[in-house]
């Protein structure tokens, strides 16, 4: 019973946790960059989730399309205000520009939480979910809305994939994440590629924040844990791969329930950790990364 | 190209100019300026500058101290320890505060209690809950006692649910058993302590004892261990956290119902913050709750604070107002600006406030400086979250409102 | 050079023109100074990605205080809290030959996130996450410890700026460009990077230990937490990177600002942050860089 348990919860947890990577992951693979604004960007996309839905009395089904909407502006300010004047900067030299849009997203995310703190105030507040009510699966209760956001993290990564690997538009994408200077010699327009790709991610992160903040609840302090825990999944998988991330994300979700069940919650964060240096000591490029 | 680099240089000269300045600020000599710090961005934070505010109006309008007007002096510390420090040493330096209250975190108020004896200026403490404050001050009275915990201590708090307990469900159902369930902090650790010690008195097993990290996501498994020991109840503290925990419960529809400590359930946003899933808690520190009236003065203070800022008080409110009438007749009990007069007066500090009758505890007794719990003192109020309302059940109140729990849970009836 | 001696001047001469107020808030910043100088070396010029200043100079500060909570004087906490703080840095030092980038970037952060978790799990030892106060302060007098403060800044700034225009310096930078070439020129880049740590780990160890018993307190909030670490690297960042002088700049200016705005009230993060990002956009050489240029085309 208690191993059905934890196979259950691992799986949920662990598919949340692969969304809110997959957009992180994304956006280095095909642009090179690690956007540090990425827990901000989720934060925003659930309040706006929440306000629609509560304040403006629209309902849980209006929530899901404005917190999209919300991630996908979020997406492309941060591209056309932070990372875009950064990259086309002349006055840096190129090795310096990593760590300068590291530290101006980091600067954008701060700003972004200030802002949502100002506004609503730094509590957290979770989205209605969208189907209430629970399954029973033997002794066992699952809430639908759990169920329900572990079918559609599936269908979300399911349509990236679609997307990536079989559509022409997807095409491109992969040509860039892999040699952009190839691309642009031939003909490809490198600006729309990133353009589309900051849209994917805004919409992934989007999705993930909404669907977060309905299990967990999201307020402006969290900005900066979900970043990190991101970051710990998409590099333990290996940099730009999905795959990695999420088996990854399913990786740690495990760990973190598992021993949450068998050992002490206390302490349900450090198993984690501790594989993660590990890993990293013996292979240093991730699970599936390559050097 | 030069314009940019005259503009960029000029904003950054300023940066620096603005950065590199100290202002000077001609202190008002006819006002008594006394400080606040607060979490403006926390909802529990504004309370306390709001709180503050009413209370200083109050004041003033009866007539100041003496003919002298109070003024507040309000800092945000962003829940920040090393930024309250320098807020406090602020208000001493350049402001002249006289005594400074503040910050409902107790990392917060620890560290500025050595800043309270550095600087001779008494600081009380608005809704931080740690025994430690109060113990550190016991501990060594001489080199401590500008600092005063204007709030219940953890083992106070604990105390109080059991009395809630007691009357509000051991009188209709039949409470064998309980799982402690707190988040894994500070103030919790005297809190768990001493729900351990009064559920034995009240013959309540403790089935368990469920402490969790503070960032914990799933709390699934938690529930699941809870259920399993086939306790009749969360006996609960939470204050980090809230919104994770209640939310989850209720979609999971755990049988057992969460009594106890609950700090984010109390605010007046809750119901809409987790989208109903709050309902059926039960927390103490329920001041603001529908037919609170520990004292004559708590309800007109609701009032008038929901009057005045649209919203019910946040319980750090209702300390913090407290708090400047204590220090106010501190002030004018002392009637000099001498630290160690003040901090005397402070000490012998007796008057009905909004959460009871303010007293401190005095060097000899165990929690010295903080407020005295107990019949007759300051009391705990505890209110259960129905229909997206926060009604009032223990003590009972005038309109004698009973619990009322959601269908999921179940409770054997005695 | 003698740029850097007018600015001494200057601050030599704020416990005559400044209040209490003042020396607590720039006591503050030498401290944080220190931090983000030692940050530089390490990885202004190492072109890495470091979130972890917050290990060492937690690993000190906590240290530190646990010792002074079990009665040992302040020169010995001190002591104790440097050794604590290289232990550390040489635990870093160890992934940093292996990994580059942001795998090494996640080791630094992973270690932070450790130590959090640390503190608060062996609460009764470390007050767990509201922190231990300490029984010994070096004094209750503001200019005491500004004084401190600020010899501890300088000193660490000399030794610091010598060292990066020295061999350690120069091999640094060729490392973080071109490792393979560095290394074929016959280079110890191993040996360089372990001392950079080490030297790097000394002072923030040190500063941190030193800010406890300033404060009187040491909390997770105040020497441990991401956001401190963040702070250390927009300051550098702002400042200047690889010009070590330009953290300590960075710093002050950042410190300042947020204090002379603090009756703005509650968007003064968000100003300052907001500030401090467009100062990054348009002027990526930092403060230094732009005071640099001004000097030049005056």
């Amino acid at each position: 019973m208690t191993a059905l348990r934890i196979l259950i919860d691992s799986l949920a947890i662990g598919s949340l946790y692969a969304l809110g990577a997959v957009g992180f992951t994304l956006m280095f693979g095909v642009c090179g960059i690690l956007n540090l604004a990425h827990g901000a960007t989720m934060v925003v996309a659930a309040m706006t989730a929440w306000m629609v839905a509560g304040r403006l009395g629209l309902g849980g089904v209006a929530s899901l399309p404005a917190g999209l909407a919300a991630g996908v502006i979020t997406a492309l300010a941060t591209y056309r205000l932070v990372v875009r004047p950064i990259q086309q900067s002349r006055a840096l030299p190129e090795a310096e520009k990593e760590i300068f849009i590291l530290t101006a997203t980091l600067l954008w995310g701060i700003l972004l939480r200030e802002a949502v703190a100002y506004l609503f105030s730094d509590s957290p507040v979770s989205t209605p979910a969208l189907i209430p009510g629970i399954v029973r699966l033997g002794r066992i209760r699952l809430p639908i809305d759990k169920l329900l956001d572990s079918f559609i993290c599936w269908g979300a990564i399911a349509a990236l994939w679609l997307l990536v690997n079989r559509t022409k538009m997807g095409q491109t994408l992969l040509g860039a994440a892999a040699n952009p200077r190839a691309m642009t010699l031939l003909g490809h327009d490198l600006a729309r590629v990133y353009r589309l790709t900051w849209i994917l991610y805004g919409l992934l992160t989007g999705l993930a924040g909404v669907l977060l903040a309905g299990i967990l609840g999201a307020g402006s302090a969290q900005s900066g844990q979900l970043t990190a825990s991101a970051f710990t999944i998409v590099v333990l998988g290996g940099l730009g791969n999905v795959y990695g991330s999420l088996i990854a994300a399913y990786a740690v979700g495990t760990l973190e329930t598992t021993t949450a069940y068998l050992l002490s919650p206390q302490i349900r964060s450090i198993p984690a950790l501790l594989l993660l240096v590990l890993i990293l000591y013996f292979r240093p490029q991730g699970l599936l990364g390559r050097r | 190209m030069a314009c940019r680099s005259f503009l960029g240089s000029f904003a950054l000269v300023s940066l620096l100019l603005v950065g590199g300045g100290s202002p000077l600020r001609a202190a008002d000599p006819q006002t008594i300026k006394i400080g606040v710090i607060a979490e403006e961005s926390a909802l529990p934070g504004t309370g306390i500058s709001k709180g503050a505010q009413i209370a200083a109006d109050e004041i003033n309008a009866a007539g100041g101290i003496a003919g002298r007007k109070i003024e507040l002096v309000i800092y945000d510390d962003h829940s920040q320890a090393a930024d309250a420090v320098r807020a406090f040493q602020r208000l001493v330096n350049e402001d002249k505060a006289v005594g400074v209250i503040g910050s409902y975190i107790s990392e917060v108020a620890l560290a500025l209690q050595p800043w309270a004896q550095r600087t001779k200026t008494p600081y009380i403490s608005t809704g931080a809950a740690s025994n430690e404050i109060s113990r550190i001050i016991h501990g060594d009275y001489a080199h401590n006692r500008f600092t005063f915990q204007g709030w219940l201590t953890s083992s106070a708090l604990a105390d109080s649910v059991c009395d809630a307990i007691k009357g509000l469900l051991m009188q209709k159902y039949a409470i064998k058993s309980a799982v402690i369930f707190s988040e894994d902090a500070a103030w919790t650790t005297p809190l768990d302590a001493e729900y351990a010690n009064c559920l034995a008195g009240l013959g309540i097993g403790v089935a368990g004892h469920i402490r969790f990290a503070e960032d914990t996501a799933d709390y699934s498994p938690l529930f699941s261990q809870a259920e399993d020991k086939k306790a009749d109840l969360l006996v609960v503290g939470l204050s980090h956290t809230g919104i994770q925990p209640i939310v989850q419960w209720a979609q999971q529809q755990v049988p057992l119902p969460m009594v106890g400590i609950l700090s984010q359930s109390t605010n007046g946003t809750f119901w809409k913050d987790t989208n109903g899933a709050t309902d059926g808690i039960v927390s103490g520190m329920g001041f603001s709750a529908d037919g609170v009236a520990l004292t004559p003065e708590t309800q007109p203070f609701v009032k008038e604070y929901t009057r005045r800022f649209g919203a019910p008080p946040p319980y750090s409110a209702f300390p913090a107002h407290d708090s400047i009438h204590a220090l106010a007749r501190a002030i004018a009990k002392a009637g000099t600006a001498d630290p160690d007069k003040l901090a005397d007066a402070l000490e012998q500090t007796d008057f009905v406030g909004t959460v009871g009758r303010i007293q401190y505890y005095s060097a000899d007794e165990q929690f010295t400086h903080a407020l005295k719990y107990g019949p007759g003192l300051v009391q705990n109020p505890f209110m259960q979250w129905q229909k997206a309302h926060q009604v009032a059940v223990w003590p009972r109140a005038a309109t004698g409102a009973e619990a009322a729990f959601p269908a999921f849970i179940h409770l054997a009836p005695r | 050079m003698w740029k850097l001696l007018a600015v001494f001047l200057l601050l030599a001469m704020v416990p005559w023109l400044g209040s209490a107020y003042l020396l607590g808030t720039l006591t503050v910043a030498c401290y944080f100074a220190v931090f983000a100088m030692s940050w530089d070396l390490l990885f202004g010029f190492a072109n890495e990605v470091n979130f972890g200043p917050t290990f060492l100079i937690g690993a000190g500060a906590y240290t530190a205080g646990m010792l002074n909570w079990a009665g040992i004087s302040i020169a010995g906490s001190l002591f104790g809290g440097v050794a604590a703080a290289e232990v550390c840095g040489l635990a870093l030092a160890v992934p940093a030959l292996r990994l580059t980038g942001p795998y090494f970037g996640l080791v630094t952060l992973a270690s932070v996130l450790l130590l959090q978790q640390a503190v608060i799990i062996f609460a009764p030892f470390t007050g767990g996450e509201i922190g231990l106060t300490v029984r010994d302060v070096f004094s209750a007098d503001p200019e005491t410890n500004y004084w401190i403060s600020l010899g501890v800044c300088v000193l660490t700034g000399v030794v610091l700026l010598l060292l990066s225009r020295s061999s350690v310096g120069l091999i640094l930078q060729a490392s973080s460009q071109d490792r393979l070439a560095a290394a074929a020129l016959g280079f110890n880049v191993a040996k360089h990077k372990i001392a950079a740590f080490s030297i790097s780990a000394l002072f923030s160890g040190l500063a941190g230990a030193m800010l406890v018993f300033y404060m009187g307190a040491a909390s997770i909030g105040t020497v441990i937490d991401i956001s401190i670490g963040v702070q250390i690297i927009i300051s550098a960042v702002l400042g200047g990177r690889r010009t070590i002088f330009g953290a300590a700049l960075g710093t002050l200016a950042l410190i300042l600002a947020g204090e002379a705005l603090r009756p703005v009230g509650e968007i003064r993060t968000f100003l300052v942050s907001g500030a401090a990002l467009v100062a990054i956009l348009f002027f990526p050489d930092g403060l230094v860089g732009q005071a640099s240029r001004l000097w030049r085309t005056r």
